[in-house]
């Protein structure tokens, strides 16, 4: 207990140290402030963004919602498209060696990639950043429900035959429940993935979003906008990803039970 | 693993016939589609692309041939990516093994961790203007945080038995850290170098769509800005090859590496 208490306060005063640091570079000109704004600079700009439309047509909250909504919005159609699919890719043989090969073709494509295609299919609207984050979060979906059906223990199995469970009810009450841990990674993979693309997608072409926020302040060189949308980018990352760590917590407790 | 069977059984044809079934019912929409609706109006057909990706071996897209693009992107991927795995297994080890390195990084870590590499694209660029140390620091991000979670996670988890053990016999800090420590992170830091590869590969196409006017990532967009939609196509077959290629190899280098882990797949 004490040696941890040590710990904890030697992180505290690390960070705080960090912060000090930095503001003190900032702030004597050390690092010109043209390349690296002070905390309390950059403070300052996130109370004034929240209410400020300047430099890019939007306020902080605005840009935070639609960046939000595009990604949730992929990322759950993503995982309802995915995760059936891997699933009955695991099932069923056929239904596997069909859709096989075109899964493996669409696979090794990073889903930045598929950006200028949807734009040029969908505008540079909330569809394209969509479609791409459906791509992000699908593929992974579908991957992990897949070995994650495979992976069930053919003993599990053999007992649910041995009591005459039908094919229909060895998946639904033994392979899908023993894959959730499975396809919790998937989601966690897809998430990831959805917000990496949702900024990638955002930085190439978009009229709203955190990634057009920074890529507008880049543009008029303000570095202190720029900083603060890549820090909130970071937060809400982590937010969406430790929900998801609750959820999956929470839910496959339950299954286990 | 066993030699490949020359004759073919029942199962693997069959997989073969229904694989082929599928990219053949996949080509005849896509032909279908380009020609019965308005997606024809911008997508070329199959037959198109697959011309174009062959002319592009020979014939120069803006600057450079297909093959030299691609090659531009494997070197600031490959850059990129060494940096990032050598820094990242570095310092993950050392927050993995040292309670005190961990308590005074982590917290600072914990900030950057979050935020995508393609996050700092438009920094990048403030910061060291447009070049190709722009884009090595961006795939550098892309891959550091992955590597040094993955590293650390392995040195936290190890056998605490095996270094009692160790200890007891007598041996020093140094015999346990690179007896017992290393080998039991080297599966983990390949779990790290698998995720961060596929990151990396991300990364050098935002960033080359963003801010270069070669590689992939340039090609893909440049399809896109000049109404070329095969080049699009063309960059995404060849992007997509390539990520197979470089993530098999590593995959290879594993199994051969840590033939005595579990958790090597």
């Amino acid at each position: 207990m004490k040696a941890r208490t040590k710990y904890t306060l030697i992180s505290i005063i690390s960070l705080i140290l960090f912060i000090l640091l930095w503001e003190f570079l900032s702030q004597t000109g050390i690092v010109s402030a043209r390349k690296l704004p002070a905390p309390s600079k950059l403070f300052d700009t996130f109370i004034y963004k929240l209410s400020n439309k300047n430099p890019d047509g939007g306020t902080l909250g605005e840009h935070i919602a639609t960046s939000m909504k595009e990604a949730l919005l992929g990322f759950f159609f993503g995982i309802a498209i995915g995760v059936p699919l891997g699933i009955c890719m695991a099932w069923f043989k056929k239904f596997d060696m069909f859709f096989r090969p075109l899964f493996d073709l669409i696979k090794p494509i990073p889903p930045v990639g598929w950006v200028p295609i949807m734009i040029t299919f969908f505008g540079i609207g909330i569809m394209s950043k969509v479609s791409v984050i459906f791509i992000a979060s699908f593929i992974p979906a579908t991957i992990n429900a897949y070995s994650g059906i495979k992976q069930t223990k053919d003993v599990h199995m053999w007992v649910a035959q041995t009591f005459g469970a039908k094919n229909r009810q060895v998946l639904f009450t033994v392979a899908i429940p023993s894959a959730a841990p499975m396809i919790f990674t998937g989601a966690r993979v897809a998430l990831n993935g959805s917000w990496v693309s949702l900024v990638a997608a955002e930085l190439i072409a978009s009229i709203k979003g955190l990634g057009y926020m920074i890529q507008t302040a880049r543009l008029v060189g303000r570095i202190d906008v720029v900083f603060v949308g890549v820090l909130v980018i970071g937060v809400f990352g982590a937010i969406m990803m430790s929900t998801l760590s609750y959820l999956e917590k929470k839910f496959v407790k339950g299954g286990r039970r | 693993m066993t030699m490949p069977k020359l004759s073919m059984t029942k199962d693997s044809r069959e997989t073969l016939l229904y694989g082929i079934l599928g990219i053949i019912a996949f080509l005849f929409v896509w032909q279908l589609a380009c020609m019965y609706t308005n997606f024809g109006k911008i997508f070329p057909t199959p037959l198109v692309s697959i011309r174009a990706f062959f002319l592009a071996f020979v014939q120069p897209i803006g600057r450079y041939t297909l093959l030299s693009h691609i090659a531009i992107s494997l070197r600031r991927v490959l850059v990129g990516y060494a940096l990032s795995s050598v820094a990242g297994v570095i310092i993950g080890l050392l927050m993995g093994y040292s309670k005190m390195a961990y308590a005074i990084i982590y917290p600072i870590f914990c900030i950057i961790r979050p935020i995508p590499g393609i996050a700092w694209i438009p920094l990048a660029i403030l910061w060291i203007g447009i070049g190709e140390s722009t884009i090595y620091f961006i795939i550098f991000m892309g891959g550091f945080s992955q590597m040094v979670m993955n590293t650390m996670d392995g040195a936290q988890n190890l056998d605490t038995e095996l270094v009692g053990v160790a200890k007891v016999l007598g041996a020093q800090e140094n015999q346990i850290f690179s007896k017992i420590v290393l080998p039991s992170t080297i599966p983990y830091i390949f779990t790290g170098l698998q995720t961060s590869l596929s990151t990396s590969w991300m990364a050098v196409l935002a960033a080359e769509m963003i801010t270069a006017r070669e590689g992939a990532g340039w090609l893909i967009l440049a399809g896109m800005q000049t109404g070329r939609i095969e080049n699009n196509v063309i960059g995404m077959i060849s992007i997509g090859a390539v990520g197979l290629v470089l993530a098999s190899l590593l995959r290879n280098l594993e199994r051969r590496l840590c033939r005595w882990s579990v958790r090597s797949r």
